[in-house]
């Protein structure tokens, strides 16, 4: 049986070969670079000729502080992401879903997506143009109505609502079209019914619309629970800056200070393994709890 | 971001059907045998390629043997992204002067191989890591050649050099000298003529308003700025000093408070960062940052000026006329049409400027930084065998009149003399030829013409004539008491090798910091800066100077 399908489907086989190779070459093939992390590594004699040198490079991240501040950090920015970021795109989609008119639904959801679409590099112009605290236009406004000026970007709580805000407004349109989708998955006719007994919009919202993605939210809330220790690259170094170093400094901008600027190689590479199991975990864990507690997990 | 999403969809999609599911487990055998058909695929390919790369050398001794001996250097080279059409950093009319004249004759192709500049160091470990480097390198970063040498990834060029440079020896002279590391000549380095590093110019319009002298003190300047700042010279966005998180800004005033000027202090309270030389345990360095504390709070610095790293904002603030005074490069102001000062000219009319030596120190002496006369360093990996070539080439490159020609082409097509100075002709003439002289000359940074006079008459000459006079004044003006910097040791410090970025980073934490805090809390904050960066890495560097500095004395 099983051998007539693999006949009948050998397109399918033929274009999986594709990202099988992209996955083996660039994805499992590297893994053997790991050793670096337990090897003073020299980049004149390649990874097999330098030395082994145990739990050394371990040792040597664990007793520095700079490290302890970027884990911190990381946790610090993508919790505050996670509470406030991840029930944003949830939220419009719900709002989106409810509108009628079909014009105006459609030029919105447009415009919510485009942030998406602009690099860092760019928001992060933008943002040091709205929001500097002297002549920028947020602070402008503010101080001609008495209450500014704010240091959105050079004091760092006030920054930390920045960097999370900016965030939203660059993903929200983009993370809410998955919510979309799912919700145009709901079978109408529990609306109709609700409808015949007289439900409000909210009390369909909470009964019918929220439920019905549930796997939805719970499969990336997962997800994003595994990224915790994971964090980009572009944001907190481009958003971040010297007065707010003590919140924006994170794994992701600490591995390419150290290892590709100061070329320590093998430092990079123990925070980055560190990084992986910790995220293992984090994501084993989530699931476990989500089984547990809804019997929904995503494996 | 967009990876993440991706696997929602998947997942997204294998959770909500069940019958996939069964599906999938239906041909998972298939698939896994699948893969591993491939991962053996891939394996063989991987060794056959470890095989393959053995007779390709084979082949390619072969063809070297053909050829009588031709041999091919590469050579570094820049790439600015400022190729005229037509021509790139790599093929151009300088690129074939060099091989007809140095490579034809030699029995040489001499390929040059383009670095972006911006990209530089992280570029260059990636090709010295994976053994494709050029035969010629060079970096103006200490730090990163240091890390190569110490690593064992340079030649020792010692003996190329007695062999096949004895003009280059003669013409670097005493630069050749901070190119050997642990007793090893593992770089040759470029000489460097003009050693000014810092210079200051004042709105004069300005100081005519208020009726006020040019400052010559830092009392005199500071009174100056709260001048400039209570009459808004330059409107409600009076921003009296222009100053950025950069080391043209910050420089010229730390290193006017330091009162310690022997080279043991020198070695023991201050650390070498990249090339520059930071006082930070210096008696007087508080003082500095605590002067800047004052003007910061009492609204005479950019209050966003740690976000400025480029210098963008404060050069903007200036050339629109809202800045007083303003520190830069020696040799940037001043020039042509977009120059600084031009542009200030330019938007606001009335303006005019004078050059002055703003900040003194305790004895009333205006002591600024300096470079030392060594330019790039230039260096040979351990992995090439075209060292003996690569000095033969810097040796050719150390003639005076190839040393002509490649900074300014030829007499009567490129340039004509006058009064004894090469000047361009007009159009863009040498354009092709000499847009990137700077990065094709390696061997001397800047052009000598025999005393410091000529040089700064020379230097004038590339500026707007209306502006000459005041160049060649501010350039004296950088001479006056600058102490060359770093000072350097005998051999790289490990410690500063590896903690130079954090130990950078630190330090403009500490400045920001204690710039930015209360005048009332400067102390705290200061001290606890200090402290951060001590145990970051100041305590670690500084036990590692005290012992190089005991072992040298």
């Amino acid at each position: 049986m099983s051998r007539s399908f693999l006949f009948r489907r050998w397109q399918l086989y033929v274009m999986l070969i594709l990202p099988m190779t992209f996955f083996i070459v660039f994805k499992y093939l590297p893994i053997y670079g790991i050793t670096i992390a337990f090897k003073e590594f020299n980049v004149f004699k390649g990874i097999a000729g330098s030395e082994w040198v145990g739990l050394d490079v371990f040792k040597s991240i664990f007793s520095q502080q700079g490290f302890y501040t970027a884990l911190r950090n990381t946790f610090l920015l993508n919790g505050l992401d996670l509470v406030f970021g991840f029930p944003a795109p949830i939220i419009l989609a719900i709002c989106l879903n409810e509108l009628r008119m079909k014009m105006f639904k459609k030029v919105s959801q447009t415009l919510l997506y485009l942030p998406h679409f602009i690099s860092w590099v760019i928001i992060g112009g933008m943002v040091y143009q709205v929001f500097s605290t002297n002549y920028g236009i947020v602070n402008l406004v503010l101080k001609e109505i008495g209450l500014g000026p704010f240091p959105f970007l050079s004091d760092k709580f006030h920054w930390l609502a920045t960097y999370t805000s900016v965030g939203i407004w660059q993903g929200v349109g983009w993370g809410s079209i998955i919510y979309l989708a799912a919700i145009t998955g709901i079978n109408k006719e529990l609306y109709e019914a609700a409808d015949v007994d007289g439900a409000s919009r909210l009390r369909k919202i909470w009964h019918i619309t929220l439920p019905g993605i549930r796997t939805t939210i719970i499969v990336l809330l997962i997800l994003k629970i595994g990224d915790m220790v994971d964090i980009g690259f572009d944001r907190p170094y481009i958003i971040g800056n010297v007065m707010v170093r003590d919140f924006s400094d994170v794994l992701s901008t600490y591995i390419y200070r150290i290892g590709l600027e100061s070329g320590q190689f093998s430092i990079a590479t123990a925070v980055g393994l560190f990084q992986a199991i910790v995220g293992l975990v984090f994501i084993l864990g989530a699931n476990y709890l989500s089984k547990k507690t809804t019997d929904e997990g995503i494996f | 971001m967009l990876k993440g999403q991706q696997d929602a969809y998947n997942l997204n999609q294998m959770t909500q059907g069940g019958q996939e599911m069964k599906t999938l487990k239906r041909v998972g055998y298939p698939v896994f045998i699948l893969v591993l058909c491939m991962a053996i695929v891939a394996g063989c390919g991987n060794s056959g390629g470890g095989n393959g790369a053995a007779p390709a050398e084979g082949s390619d001794k072969k063809d070297s043997g053909n050829n009588k001996d031709r041999v091919t250097l590469k050579v570094e080279v820049f790439d600015r992204g400022n190729s005229p059409e037509g021509v790139t950093v790599t093929n151009n009319e300088m690129t074939k002067y060099v091989q007809e004249n140095f490579g034809d004759p030699n029995n040489i192709d001499v390929e040059f191989v383009a670095i972006p500049r911006s990209e530089e160091i992280n570029n260059l470990n990636v090709l010295m890591a994976a053994g494709t480097a050029p035969d010629v390198i060079f970096t103006y970063n200490q730090g990163a050649a240091y890390s190569w040498a110490k690593q064992g990834g340079l030649t020792d060029l010692a003996s190329a050099i007695d062999e096949h440079g004895p003009q280059l020896k003669e013409y670097l002279k005493d630069s050749l000298q901070y190119g050997v590391f642990d007793g090893s000549q593992f770089a040759v380095v470029a000489r460097r003529v003009h050693l000014q590093k810092y210079s200051s110019i004042i709105r004069q319009d300005w100081l005519d308003q208020l009726n006020m002298p040019v400052p010559t003190t830092t009392e005199e300047t500071y009174e100056t700025l709260k001048a400039f700042k209570d009459n808004k010279l330059g409107g409600d966005r009076t921003i009296p000093f222009a100053f950025a998180l950069a080391p043209d800004s910050y420089e010229p005033v730390i290193w006017s408070f330091i009162k310690e000027q022997s080279d043991e202090a020198r070695y023991l309270r201050s650390v070498t960062i990249g090339s520059r030389e930071y006082p930070i345990l210096m008696d007087g360095h508080k003082e500095g940052v605590q002067f800047l504390n004052k003007l910061y709070n009492e609204g005479l610095l950019d209050p966003d000026f740690a976000l400025d790293k480029d210098k963008k904002k404060k050069t903007e603030n200036f050339v629109n006329g809202h800045s007083g005074l303003f520190t830069f490069d020696t040799g940037t102001a001043f020039g042509g049409e977009s120059s600084t000062v031009a542009m200030l000219e330019k938007n606001v009319p009335d303006a005019s400027v004078v050059p002055l030596l703003p900040f003194t120190d305790f004895e009333g002496k205006s002591r600024q930084p300096a470079y030392t006369p060594a330019g790039m360093y230039i260096m040979v990996p351990s992995f090439s065998e075209r060292s003996a070539e690569a000095i033969k080439y810097l040796n050719w490159m150390a003639q005076d009149e190839v040393i002509q020609f490649m900074a300014f082409g030829e007499e009567g097509v490129h340039f004509d003399m006058v009064d004894g100075f090469p000047v361009g002709k007009d159009g863009d003439v040498g354009a092709k030829l000499l847009y990137n002289s700077g990065d094709m000359l390696i061997v001397t940074n800047g052009i000598d013409f025999g005393s410091a006079e000529k040089n700064r008459e020379y230097m004038a000459r590339m500026v707007q004539e209306k502006h000459r006079e005041m160049a060649k004044q501010s350039m004296e003006f950088s001479d006056k008491d600058a102490v060359q910097q770093p000072i350097a040791f005998d051999k790289p410090l490990d410690s500063e090798a590896k903690y130079s970025v954090v130990m950078l980073e630190k330090y403009e934490e500490l400045l920001v910091k204690s710039i930015m805090s209360s005048e009332a809390n400067f102390d705290k904050t200061y001290d606890a800066a200090i402290k951060d960066f001590m145990d970051t890495a100041g305590n670690e560097v500084f036990a590692e100077r005290k012992a190089a500095y005991e072992a040298m004395k």
